[in-house]
């Protein structure tokens, strides 16, 4: 293909591919924040995203590559190829951002629970308690530690259970 | 309080996300959302399967430690523990803005209910008025009902009033003693905070317990918007 303007094909593709990228990657972070009114039908559009974003930006940055390779088979100067290969790093910087879920870090796992005996727990005795008795084994779930952890993925007497608050 | 386990897959839980207040988890298995309050998936491959419910207790350490001697406690993650919120985290959540808001039957909106879904129908009754009675007769749908504070005075227990071979399902009466918390009308047998007979003609039967979800009214009413209220049935002092 041979064109007059490379340059400014690369740069509507590039924006194109970079919106796309950006706007799956803080779509869902806008809708799912705390303190914010999750409407009925967007919370689905972001579930959405969250799971086929994957191929979105898997599209996005190999149309970027695929963009450079043929940007770059045009246009010699280097300042312009500079520029193009850093365009193609903003819309991969989307694509890896994509792979960490910031409320997943935000909410401090608790990780595998660690279990002392009721009589050396040092529990205050007004302290409340999530208990469970599962095939006669009793576990109990401070609260304190629930309501800032709100998940422990435990198992007691065999049977893997969710701890949520 | 969910069993991890569907179709034979262990799921392990991440919190990951807000909806209207209640949190959002996702499942490392299979990529799935799930909804805190519900145990139902909203999106991935399990979209509308629920998990299972495990019966708990929510109750003060010192309770839970007489019934259960032997039980097991999970410690406080040490490298968190000094940033975990003060007894009183209830107190401060309730001054907290929250972004759904149904203003019925005089409700605040982090006013907390204890919800109870069974029987066909949903109730929420108001967790300082049954503080303030520590024993309520009441129903859930058609079904009699029981809620009881425990002798800690924090606790509370809901049980159905159904003893087979006593019709109607009877009422039952505090009385404060060494053991029994609870006598029912029918036999004047006495029970305790399990929900058991210790004395009388009812010994050894125990009371069916009746799940229950601790929740903030708003967040309860939206997901049980037919749910009926227990406001007390004497006027706040």
């Amino acid at each position: 293909m041979k064109t007059q303007r490379p340059g400014w094909f690369f740069l509507l593709f590039w924006l194109a591919a970079g919106a796309v990228a950006w706007a799956l990657l803080i779509y869902p972070i806008y809708v799912i924040r705390p303190f914010r009114y999750q409407g009925p039908r967007e919370l689905p559009i972001a579930l959405a995203v969250l799971r086929y974003r994957p191929i979105g930006m898997i599209l996005a940055v190999a149309g970027m590559l695929a963009a450079v390779v043929w940007y770059w088979r045009m246009e010699h100067r280097k300042w312009r190829r500079f520029f193009s290969a850093v365009a193609v790093v903003t819309v991969g910087v989307a694509a890896v951002l994509s792979r960490v879920n910031i409320y997943e870090l935000m909410f401090h796992p608790a990780g595998k629970p660690v279990i002392t005996a009721a009589a050396e727990s040092k529990l205050d005795g007004g302290e409340m308690v999530i208990a469970v008795k599962v095939n006669g084994a009793a576990r109990a779930y401070p609260i304190r530690s629930m309501s800032y952890h709100h998940i422990y993925n435990d198992v007691v007497a065999g049977e893997p259970i969710v701890a949520t608050y | 309080m969910w069993r991890s386990t569907i179709d034979g897959l262990r799921l392990t839980f991440h919190l990951a996300g807000i909806n209207n207040q209640n949190f959002l988890m996702r499942d490392e298995e299979t990529g799935s959302y799930w909804q805190q309050i519900s145990g139902r998936a909203v999106s991935g491959p399990m979209a509308g399967r629920t998990l299972t419910l495990m019966p708990s207790d929510e109750l003060s350490f010192k309770l839970w430690k007489a019934e259960e001697p032997q039980g097991t406690v999970v410690k406080d993650v040490a490298a968190y523990a000094r940033e975990y919120s003060p007894e009183n985290w209830d107190v401060e959540m309730a001054k907290e803005r929250t972004v759904l808001s149904f203003r019925e039957h005089g409700m605040k909106q982090r006013d907390i209910v204890m919800g109870v879904q069974a029987f066909g129908a949903s109730r929420a009754f108001r967790y300082d008025a049954l503080l303030r009675e520590k024993l309520v007769m009441d129903h859930v749908g058609l079904e009699p009902v029981m809620l009881a504070v425990g002798p800690d005075g924090a606790s509370i227990r809901i049980f159905r009033r159904h003893i087979s071979g006593v019709d109607p399902a009877p009422d039952f009466y505090r009385v404060d003693g060494q053991e029994a918390l609870f006598i029912d009308a029918a036999t004047g047998s006495g029970w305790n905070f399990q929900g058991c007979a210790i004395s009388g003609k009812l010994q050894g039967t125990c009371l069916e317990r009746v799940e229950t979800v601790k929740d903030y009214w708003f967040d309860w009413r939206n997901y049980h918007p037919d749910t009926s209220i227990f406001a007390g049935t004497r006027a706040a002092h």
